[in-house]
C-alpha cells in the first residue's frame, strides 16, 4: 500500500503535518518451504511469521524538538481519499511502534524526516491494519 | 504415489521425504568400557533406520491435532511391525514406528502446519 500526500496523519496525540508519503510493506520474517521426494520443485510454501512495516516521510519546515523515538508505541491514523473531498475517504488505523527516525537534508528537497514503524496485531491473528470508511470527515 | 506405514497414509497431509540412517557395522568404542583401552570392536550389524521428515498440514488447529493423534496412535509398546512404503513404492518390510518428534512450534499462516521427524527401526532378530 502506498499513500501519497495524505491529508491528515496522527500518531497518538501528535498530529503530523506535511506528510509526503506513507508506504505500508508486508514482508515475511520466516517462510515455510517444503519439497517432496518426487521432484525439484517446492510443494508447500507458507508465511507463518509476517511483518508490516510502515515508512512515513514528511517535509520539515521548521525546527522540531518533539520527534518520535524508537520504541514509542501509539496508534497511527491517517486518511486517504481519491480526491480532495470526503467522498470515498478511507481511514487507516494501526497500532505501531517506532523503530527508526532518520533525517535527510538537501538543497533540492529541503529537510525530510523518515519514520519507520512496525505495526502490531492485537492478538497475533488479526491484521494490524484496519481500513474503514471515513466519509464523515472525522480523522 | 502416497506413502504408507501398515497401509495407513500417516504423513500424506503434507510433503515429506525419506532418508536412511547409517548402515554397516556397529563398532563399540572400547574406551567406553575401559578408559585406558584404545580402538573399537565390531559388535554386529547396525539396525536399519528409516527417517521420514516432513510437514503435517491442515486447515484448522483441531484438524492438525487429529492428524497428529492418528500418527502417535501408531506408537505402541511393544512396537508394531509393518511395511513402510515411500513415494516411489520402495518398501521396507518388518520395520517398527519408534519415534515421532515435532518441531518447536506450530506454524499458523495460510494453513496450520508443523514440521516433524518420524523414525522407523528394523530391530535385529534375536
Amino acid at each position: 500500500m502506498i499513500i501519497l500526500n495524505p491529508s491528515t496523519v496522527r500518531f497518538g496525540a501528535h498530529a503530523w503535518v506535511d506528510v509526503t508519503s506513507i508506504i505500508v510493506d508486508r514482508t515475511a520474517d520466516r517462510m515455510v518451504i517444503e519439497r517432496g521426494d518426487l521432484g525439484p520443485h517446492i510443494t508447500l510454501t507458507d508465511v507463518p511469521e509476517q511483518r508490516i512495516t510502515i515508512r512515513l516521510s514528511r517535509q520539515i519546515a521548521r525546527d522540531e524538538h518533539s520527534s518520535p523515538r524508537p520504541s514509542d508505541q501509539e496508534e497511527l491514523v491517517f486518511c486517504t481519499a481519491p480526491a480532495a473531498s470526503d467522498g470515498a475517504r478511507r481511514r487507516v488505523r494501526a497500532t505501531c511502534v517506532v523503530v527508526s527516525l532518520a533525517h535527510e537534508l538537501s538543497r533540492q528537497r529541503g529537510a525530510i524526516q523518515h519514520v519507520t514503524l512496525v505495526a502490531l496485531s492485537s492478538d497475533g491473528a488479526a491484521d494490524p491494519i484496519t481500513i474503514e470508511d471515513a466519509s464523515d470527515g472525522v480523522l | 504415489m502416497a506413502s504408507s506405514f501398515n497401509s495407513l497414509g500417516l504423513f500424506n497431509s503434507g510433503p515429506h521425504r525419506f532418508r536412511l540412517g547409517a548402515e554397516g557395522e556397529y563398532a563399540l568404542v572400547l574406551a567406553r568400557i575401559d578408559p585406558f583401552q584404545a580402538g573399537s570392536t565390531p559388535v554386529g550389524p547396525l539396525e536399519l533406520v528409516v527417517i521420514v521428515r516432513g510437514r503435517l498440514q491442515a486447515s484448522s488447529q483441531s484438524a492438525l491435532w487429529m492428524i497428529r493423534d492418528t500418527i502417535t496412535a501408531q506408537l505402541t509398546h511393544p512396537p508394531q511391525i509393518g511395511a513402510l512404503v515411500d513415494h516411489s513404492g520402495r518398501t521396507w518390510d518388518d520395520v517398527s514406528f519408534t519415534r515421532f518428534e515435532v518441531d518447536d512450534r506450530i506454524d499458523r499462516g495460510r494453513i496450520w502446519s508443523v514440521g516433524y521427524e518420524a523414525t522407523f527401526t528394523r530391530f535385529l532378530k534375536k
